[in-house]
């Protein structure tokens, strides 16, 4: 029994240090006033939105208020009863009880450097998320505003090496921000963290272009716009004769010279079409990547003889539909191994590119479709738009047309250079294979039966150079378009799944004329080119079935021919199998429209076009795909 | 590649798991799919776990018996894997037929769910 407890009283609102002599109240002040001091730090420390953030957090130079040592003061904070008490004391005993409250368990209320004088706030606050840089920006700026209940504008985005970030406002957003951590999923199903911490005000705004100077850029700009073109020609800015006469110093690398730029061309020229930065010493492009945003129509961007060091600044401008850019003379040409991988980095960054440094590329094959039009993000128009359909037919013939032509080496344009392919057949043994398929048995990879991990890995082809060999090595084969039936099962942001199941003729060798049925499954992406891209392939092949061979490459008797029916000759049989390719009419349809008109393949052509035109050929002619 | 082959075991352990939830008690399938799943059974669509699960435990068998032929795994970028399974099924007293079936696997937390399949009968008729 202590009776200093007696003395201590039921009510405290301070910390005790309770010693077995002496006054209880020794050293109070101390306890109280550090309490004190730890809660003003916690009331920031609130900000991050929990003790996450161990004192690793470092300073950075955009003068964000740092925050060390609040690990330390809570570990202080949370070692409430540094009581020492004799152990031998009992806190309750029959008749006493000592009840303690502590001060400060919440925090009193955010202190907030602010100027509420004024009626609005000058807060800034700095949002952070870690490994930021691996989201594309627009998905990720997205997903934050959609899970925000009023919108906000971002100020500076920028990354740091593996960080995004940018600054908004207002307490109320931060607060909102803060919230949101947690909350989004990428797509590896881990959540995504949001940092939210005070900060000055980002560069561009502290360091905002006075309205004189302003004005004085603008009348530059407007100087060097070209009205007909629609084209902004800003090399070499800096050194404007105009602006070093009056001491602006535009350097475009710094944020607030970029953004009062960018600001001048949303105002003044938002229908821009060109844009030249050249020779403007840019080694980075996230101010740039507002662009997309207030000039979206620049189809021109010169940014030869700057810094840039790697392809991957110019991901920060891909939202740009270019089809005109100059890179050269800049550091990140010389990244590539040679001119074609170089064109192909650039090309999938800005996928309707028509020219590169003042060269021509290629123009692209077949369809020009909108990529952001085949890939659609949600699947809601999954069994294919038209345009989806009508690509996948396109690429099929086209790649089954090479397929059966003698030489597959021109399938190379097909496959991505790391792609994969593999064929199986459902013979586990040579010989219990039937002649057809004993081509194909080398090369079947059957996971079930094959145990041998070399050759498991062997038969696995993964680049396109060894794709193409191993396609080569197969049996000459005539596929029947025709009959094709395709499954467009899966479609995401980026890849397209469609499996073809069908039939094919062996030409040559000991097995000619036998059919065989085949199941392949293409997976691809939009080429750069605004075609497909195979990045997986998997071939099964069987023997067909004596009904699928009976109904294969059959020429059936049509109702609307003369009675009379005369066999049809090699090469008219192929006359029909390419118009009906051509077409899309059935085989039947087909030789019809040959045989009126007299086999002249142009004319029944021509024949056919007008009568579609008309809308004279009822649907049933034409082949269906599920 | 130069890494392991892993898409091999997994996509061979994912396809036992199926067909033997497949075989006792269809309505067991819902732990392999996701709700973003995606199923093309015969040419039809169905989407999501829950309308996936329906149209299977709704097919017109009670028993059903599968024998696995052919199997063949691949990897596609983005940590997917692509398994094909071709063999032949026995449903109730029906006569055998034959089968070709398509998973598109992705790891989702611990586990590897489908979040696309395609499954289509052998003796189609074409054309």
């Amino acid at each position: 029994m202590c009776s200093t407890l007696r003395k201590c009283g039921t009510y405290r609102t301070e910390v005790a240090e309770c010693h077995d002599h002496g006054s209880p109240f020794q050293g109070r002040k101390k306890g109280g006033n550090s309490l004190r001091d730890n809660s003003d730090k916690r009331n920031c420390h609130h900000e991050h939105g929990g003790y996450e953030r161990p004192s690793s957090h470092c300073q950075e130079n955009d003068g964000s208020v740092e925050m060390r040592d609040v690990h330390k003061d809570q570990q202080l904070r949370h070692t409430p009863y540094s009581i020492r008490c004799d152990r031998r004391m009992k806190w309750h005993s029959e008749d006493e009880i000592c009840i303690t409250t502590w001060r400060n368990r919440k925090p009193p209320g955010r202190k907030m450097r602010q100027n509420t004088q004024d009626g609005y706030t000058r807060n800034w606050f700095k949002v952070t998320i870690p490994y930021g840089i691996k989201y594309d920006k627009s998905w990720l700026m997205n997903s934050i505003q959609s899970h925000c209940s009023a919108p906000f504008t971002p100020v500076d985005f920028h990354y740091i090496r593996n960080r995004a970030c940018f600054f908004v406002q207002d307490a109320t957003t931060a607060s909102v921000l803060k919230d949101v951590s947690y909350k989004i999923c990428d797509d590896e199903n881990r959540k995504i963290c949001i940092f939210v911490n005070h900060s000055t005000a980002p560069y561009s705004v502290k360091n905002k272009l006075k309205p004189g100077q302003m004005e004085m850029l603008k009348l530059t700009m407007n100087k060097r716009y070209n009205v007909s073109q629609q084209a902004l020609d800003l090399q070499n800015l800096r050194f404007d004769p105009d602006l070093m006469g009056r001491d602006i110093d535009i350097i475009l690398n710094r944020r607030n010279c970029m953004a009062a730029t960018l600001k001048i061309i949303e105002r003044n020229f938002p229908e821009l079409l060109s844009l030249n930065l050249c020779n403007n010493k840019l080694y980075q492009l996230d101010g740039l990547s507002d662009i997309i945003e207030k000039a979206p129509k620049v189809k021109t961007l010169n940014l030869s003889k700057n810094k840039l060091e790697s392809a991957w600044e110019l991901g920060k401008v891909k939202g740009l539909k270019l089809e005109e850019l100059w890179l050269e003379g800049n550091p990140l040409c010389s990244t590539f191994s040679d001119q074609s991988a170089y064109v192909s980095a650039i090309r999938d960054c800005f996928p309707k590119l028509l020219r590169l440094d003042g060269r021509e590329l290629s123009a692209p094959m077949i369809v020009d479709i909108d990529s952001s039009e085949i890939m659609k993000p949600c699947k809601e128009n999954f069994t294919g738009s038209e345009t989806l359909k009508h690509l996948v037919l396109q690429f099929l013939q086209q790649y089954y047309s090479i397929y059966d032509s003698g030489d597959r080496q021109g399938l190379l344009g097909a496959y991505r250079d790391e792609a994969c392919f593999s064929l199986a057949i459902p013979f586990d043994a040579e010989d219990s294979a039937p002649n057809s398929l004993r081509k194909y048995f080398e090369d079947s990879r059957n996971m079930k039966t094959l145990k041998d991990p070399h050759l498991k890995g062997e038969l696995l082809r993964h680049t396109k150079r060894d794709i193409v060999d191993s396609l080569s090595a197969l049996p000459k084969t005539q596929h029947d378009l025709s009959s094709i039936l395709v499954d467009m099962w899966c479609q995401t942001e980026w890849m397209l799944c469609f499996s073809v199941n069908g039939v094919f003729k062996e030409v040559e060798g000991q097995s000619q004329g036998s059919v065989l049925a085949f199941t392949r499954t293409f997976i691809a992406t939009p080429g750069g080119s605004s075609s497909l891209c195979i990045v997986n392939d998997e071939l099964f092949v069987r023997d067909a079935s004596p009904q699928e061979t009976q109904s294969a490459f059959s020429i059936p008797v049509s109702t609307l021919s003369s009675s009379s029916e005369p066999s049809l000759s090699q090469e008219q049989q192929e006359m029909v199998q390419a118009f009906s390719a051509q077409s899309g009419m059935k085989l039947e349809w087909s030789q019809k429209c040959l045989q009126d008109n007299e086999w002249n393949y142009t004319r029944a052509g021509q024949v056919f076009t007008m009568l579609q035109t008309e809308g004279k050929i009822p649907a049933e002619a034409f082949k269906q795909i599920s | 590649m130069g890494d392991k082959p892993v898409w091999e075991p997994i996509g061979s352990s994912f396809i036992q798991h199926y067909y033997q939830l497949f075989g006792n008690d269809r309505t067991q399938l819902s732990a392999v799919y996701i709700d973003a799943s995606c199923l093309t059974w015969e040419g039809q669509q169905f989407q999501g776990k829950a309308a996936i699960v329906e149209k299977l435990s709704s097919l017109p068998f009670q028993k059903i018996q599968h024998s696995l032929m052919v199997q063949d795994h691949q990897p596609i970028p983005d940590s997917f894997i692509i398994s094909m399974v071709v063999g032949q099924l026995k449903a109730d007293e029906d006569p055998i037929m034959g089968f070709h079936q398509m998973f598109l696997l992705k790891n989702i937390q611990v586990a590897w769910v489908c979040t696309d399949d395609m499954f289509r009968l052998a003796l189609h008729n074409f054309g």
